[in-house]
């Protein structure tokens, strides 16, 4: 099939709006992207790569998720066909499901491929990452949502004299109403960077302990990740480094699992990384389907074991 | 106040076989109640506890076949819930969000509702966005993320933990809010509960009995594949005594010293 | 909680209390089992073989519908020294392959009653527990028994945590290392002394392996015992089922030897598993499960107080269990004495009377069943099978004997020459000593 009409891409954060439009660039022959604000904003998008912009203007308190039915409202009146590309935040989520509804469009989270031989179809993770699920859009439009880095982006130019459009605001029928926002303290490591990962799972007794995988992970020279239930059950450790289909993609040379039992929402994750080393104390693991090395053992008394022969 | 919390029945994902040919074998997995549905449960049940008079149901769409099993339905009533409605149907097996948004839909304006809660994401398709489409179809305020409710007199206040910020947002009644997975520790089933589980109400329904139309089909799911894995060496010491734990270091210094 | 008070709190969803559940519901009384594990079943771990005599008799057919593996239909037993082995082969002629579909019983068939199974405990049990909960039984699994509720020194129910449940009668099914038993005083604490621990892996493998390596044709199956090197020539062995489209491999071994053997039991697992006789078996197969778990060891001798007022116990938990050594045998048993107690239980309502007195018919019962005439005639069989040249010198013999009758490297020499070397290293007086020894034990 010859590329989309239209694509049209919005981003809640600035910093993804460059890799989006390379996203979009190679599917689509024309990019519009939408941006809520002014020129500053419009001429970011610019910059980025956009030939159209679509500038909605900017409301005091409204959150995010409440320029839905502007968004959707601008791309109505651009024809509605085509795709949508959105980042794939909570913001970003949450935006595309409402543009779905709004626009009768089909909505995929967190594509892992998005083809155009024999119409278009958007991939994506199920079962946990076990499988990839291909679905075939039968709507005009798409919206999807993409995680940075999931999908290559082709290399854009700043478009100097860009095309931008006035939006308009369409106020939502339910608004919702912002009582605060606090900016999170704190900046996690970029795992998916990292070279070499400890890797901590709920095999750790308490909060504590977790300075044995710092301990091996400074005598490897590496950074210290987790599974989810240590970031969201027990809030040990920042919910930016847990490993998975749900979190971050690693693409290490080591990944050394600590008392992680290894399901698939997690491997999915570690399963970029050229080896996989793991300690478990229960021999049924799966992890140790999964790994190059391994030891049926108790952390407590492997890990300090390994840390002292690896000074 | 009426709280609807939504949950999905999924295959035991551990239990799922991948064929040669890369297709799933779903034939040995259980069935058992989405994991980061009993989330949306468990926040049910405190919103109940917080404000004294709420009553909840748990309601979940899906093939007769897996929701004809006693074993679930029990499940679900012993996780504290008031009653539990089944819109069951073998046409509803393997549906796409869209559809799955306007079963619930129907199914919730016949319940009645004031507040409907959904978990982050179901766990086969982790779709995530059943929540807010439903609040869309039902011309409610809807929004995701919620890691923290409180009720208030036709209002909830929620917050919301996003990447880089936590916004606390107000939301007028009725609403549907997904909870994310760390809102709460689900409380396990206790001897009583279960027992006090087989006395509940089940109301099982029909899509006609729900006035369910079918939206037109937006998409259609073509295939289902598992990745090629990369073969890994699974060199596995077993046992962890001083001579084990010393073959292993060896095993893998040179890993890490290349 | 006095409209939640049931007839009986069985604890433990195995075989014992499946049994006794299905009993119960089946005659209307109201009986709960509260089952620690997710499902019946789900934490339980056996050998594979269950005998079916005790169970066709409660169920008759039963396993025309039961999720069992394979019938068992050949017998291997092999000697293995360190290297070598000498296998007996032993296969049941009267009927053939696939008579099992057909159903019914065949001619030249054997008694359903006569018939073993292998079985895989995580479909087994369930199946059970289903027929229990069609007669009117209820599961609650997911939940541990911590404590039971005693008053006036009888038992009156069970404690999970801050909940109690109360019935007129508890059983104890709750398999061996019965903490309940314990906290009654009835059950010695389980010590290294007294029992034998299993471990066992459970290896997939296709069906083509499945024929070619066992000879598995239809339903029908294979058990394969091995003693000698598996428990390091001392008392224990090894084993192998055949199931549906795996085998059960593992070993036995009785720890009050752990010392002598001088390794761990589940590296024993991993020596067996790399003799050059099982190797071959399970070359290529799928570990998809390891276990380990406690036998109980002992027999008669360790049969603990099973009768008290307001409990009884059954199966594991009661020591009803044979260690015959190579092999073990207590899912028979588990359902003969879960349904021993059922019926002490039935007539003990008639009468109103739970106290031991009134459930006393369990001990008459079991008098006169399976469970106390086996543990009776095998009394002394853990005393003469705790001899290692049962499991070390005559398995060493009995490939000695063979390597030199196959070997020609020269000049044959007589036959009795050949074995007399390998007889003396044992001991003739030994061999007749035990060999009268085990025929005074049986
Ligand atoms: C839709 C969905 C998405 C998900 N996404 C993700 C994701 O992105 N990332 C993720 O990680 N999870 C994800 N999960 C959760 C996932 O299914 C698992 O629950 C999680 O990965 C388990 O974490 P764990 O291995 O740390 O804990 P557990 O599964 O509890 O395992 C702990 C392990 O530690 C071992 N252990 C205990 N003590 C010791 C000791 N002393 N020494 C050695 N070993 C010991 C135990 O044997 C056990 O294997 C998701 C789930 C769902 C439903
Ligand atoms: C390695 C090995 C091989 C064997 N091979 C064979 C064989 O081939 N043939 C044979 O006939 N027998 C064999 N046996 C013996 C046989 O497995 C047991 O005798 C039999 O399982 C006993 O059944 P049971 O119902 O008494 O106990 P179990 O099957 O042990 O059941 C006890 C149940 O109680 C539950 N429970 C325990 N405590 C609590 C609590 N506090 N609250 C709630 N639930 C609780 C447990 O989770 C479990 O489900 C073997 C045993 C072993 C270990
Ligand atoms: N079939 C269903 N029945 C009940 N609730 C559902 C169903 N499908 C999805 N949900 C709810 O919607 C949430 C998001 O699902 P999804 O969009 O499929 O990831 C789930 O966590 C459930 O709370």
């Amino acid at each position: 099939m010859s590329k989309l009409a239209n694509i049209y891409v919005f981003s809640d954060k600035p910093s993804r709006i460059r890799d989006l439009i390379g996203v979009a660039t190679p599917l689509g022959d024309k990019v519009t992207a939408i941006v809520i604000g002014a020129q500053p904003e419009a001429q970011a998008a610019a910059a980025a790569g956009a030939a159209t912009i679509i500038a909605i203007p900017s409301q005091e308190g409204v959150i995010v998720e409440d320029y839905a039915p502007s968004i959707a409202e601008a791309i109505r009146g651009a024809g509605a066909a085509g795709l949508v590309l959105l980042a794939a935040g909570k913001r970003g989520k949450c935006l595309a499901a409402k543009l779905g509804a709004a626009l009768r469009a089909a909505v995929v989270n967190e594509a892992s491929a998005i083809s155009l031989d024999g119409g278009l179809a958007v991939s994506h993770m199920v079962y946990g990452g076990l499988a990839n699920a291909t679905e075939t859009i039968s709507s005009p439009l798409a919206v999807v949502t993409v995680a940075s880095g999931a999908l290559e982006a082709a290399p854009c130019q700043a478009v100097a004299g860009a095309e931008i459009r006035q939006g308009v605001f369409v106020p939502p029928a339910h608004p919702i109403r912002l009582v605060k926002r606090e900016a999170k303290a704190g900046q996690a490591v970029d795992l998916a960077a990292s070279r070499r990962v400890v890797c901590v799972g709920r095999g750790f007794a308490k909060k504590e302990d977790l300075s044995l995988a710092g301990d091996l992970a400074s005598a490897i020279g590496g950074d210290v990740g987790c599974s989810r239930p240590i970031a969201e059950g027990e809030g040990w450790m920042e919910r930016e480094v847990y490993v998975g289909v749900s979190g971050v993609m690693l693409n290490a040379d080591i990944y050394i699992a600590l008392g992680v039992s290894g399901q698939i929402q997690h491997m999915v994750g570690a399963n970029g990384s050229k080896t996989i080393i793991a300690v478990n104390k229960d021999k049924n693991a799966p992890i140790f389907n999964f790994a190059d090395y391994g030891i049926v053992g108790d952390l407590y008394k492997v890990v300090p074991a390994l840390v002292a022969a690896l000074k | 106040m009426n709280i609807i919390a939504c949950c999905k029945i999924v295959p035991e994902d551990q239990d799922i076989a991948v064929k040669p040919d890369r297709t799933l074998d779903l034939s040995k997995a259980e069935p058992k109640i989405s994991q980061y549905d009993l989330n949306a449960i468990e926040a049910a049940i405190q919103i109940k506890e917080q404000s004294g008079n709420a009553n909840v149901v748990a309601l979940s769409a899906g093939a007769a076949k897996t929701l004809g099993n006693s074993k679930i339905r029990k499940d679900i009533l012993s996780r504290g819930v008031d009653s539990l409605t089944l819109v069951a149907d073998d046409s509803l097996e393997g549906r796409l969000p869209a559809d799955t948004a306007s079963v619930l839909a129907a199914a919730a304006r016949k319940t009645g509702f004031d507040l409907i809660l959904c978990g982050e994401g179901s766990g086969d398709i982790y779709a995530q966005q059943v929540g807010i489409l439903l609040g869309e179809m039902l011309g409610v305020a809807s929004i995701n993320g919620v890691s923290r409710i409180t009720a208030g007199d036709g209002t909830v206040l929620v917050e919301r933990t996003l990447e880089d910020e936590i916004e606390t947002l107000e939301l007028a009644l009725p609403a549907v809010v997904s909870v994310t997975a760390d809102i709460n520790t689900p409380r396990i089933p206790s001897l009583k509960t279960i027992l006090a589980a087989g006395k509940k109400p089940t109301v099982t329904e029909t899509l006609d009995g729900i006035g369910y139309q079918a939206p037109a089909p937006v998409a259609a799911m073509t295939s289902v594949k598992a990745p090629e894995q990369s073969d890994r060496k699974k060199k596995i010491i077993d046992g962890d005594s001083d001579a084990d734990i010393k073959a292993f270091i060896e095993s893998i210094r040179p890993e890490l010293t290349a | 909680m006095s409209d939640d008070k049931f007839d009986v709190i069985v604890v433990g969803a195995g075989l014992a209390g499946c049994t006794a559940a299905y009993v119960l519901a089946r005659e209307g009384l109201e009986v709960v089992v509260i089952e620690r594990g997710n499902g019946a079943g789900s934490k339980n771990m056996t050998g594979g073989r269950l005998y079916a005599h005790t169970l066709e008799r409660i169920l008759p057919g039963f396993a025309e519908e039961a999720p069992i593996e394979r019938r068992v239909t050949r017998e291997k037993i092999s000697f293995l020294s360190d290297r070598d082995a000498v296998t007996m082969d032993y296969q049941a002629g009267d009927y053939q392959a696939g008579d099992y579909q057909a159903g019914g019983q065949a001619a030249g068939r054997r008694p359903a009653t006569a018939e073993s199974y292998t079985v895989l405990r995580a479909r087994f049990d369930p199946w059970l527990m289903g027929k229990a909960e069609e007669k009117g039984a209820s599961l609650i699994d997911g939940i541990r028994v911590s404590e039971l509720l005693t008053r006036d020194g009888r038992v009156v129910g069970v404690k999970a945590g801050d909940d109690e449940l109360e019935a007129d009668c508890v059983i104890l099914a709750d398999g061996v290392n019965s903490l309940l038993g314990e906290s009654l005083g009835f059950v010695k604490k389980v010590t290294p002394h007294h029992c034998a621990v299993g471990a066992k892996e459970l290896i997939e493998l296709t069906p083509q392996q499945m024929r070619d390596r066992f000879g598995c044709e239809g339903r029908d199956g294979l058990a394969w015992l091995f003693a000698g090197m598996p428990s390091d020539g001392l008392m224990g062995g090894g084993f192998l089922y055949t199931n549906e489209t795996s085998v059960s491999l593992g070993v036995v071994f009785g720890l009050h030897n752990i010392e002598a053997a001088g390794k761990s039991v589940p590296q024993m697992l991993e020596d067996f598993k790399a003799h050059p006789a099982v190797r071959p078996l399970i070359e290529g197969g799928q570990l998809i499960e390891y276990s380990a778990h406690v036998v109980p060891e002992g027999g008669l001798a360790m049969v603990p107080k099973i009768v008290g007022d307001g409990v009884l116990l059954t199966g594991d938990a009661a020591g009803f269990c044979l260690n015959v050594g190579y092999t073990v045998r207590g899912m028979d048993l588990a359902i003969a004495s879960g349904e021993a107690a059922a019926k002490a239980v039935i007539a003990a309502k008639a009468r109103g009377d739970f106290s031991a007195a009134g459930l006393n018919q369990y001990q008459t019962l079991l008098n006169d069943s399976v469970v106390m005439k086996d543990l009776t005639l095998y009394r002394k069989l853990p005393g003469f099978l705790d001899n290692p040249r049962m499991f070390g010198a005559y398995p060493d013999m009995a490939a000695g004997v063979m390597a030199d009758l196959f070997t020609v490297d020269g000049p044959s020499k007589p036959l009795l020459k050949k074995a007399g070397g390998h007889l003396r290293k044992v001991g003739l007086l030994n061999l007749v000593k035990d060999g009268l020894k085990g025929v005074t034990s049986l």
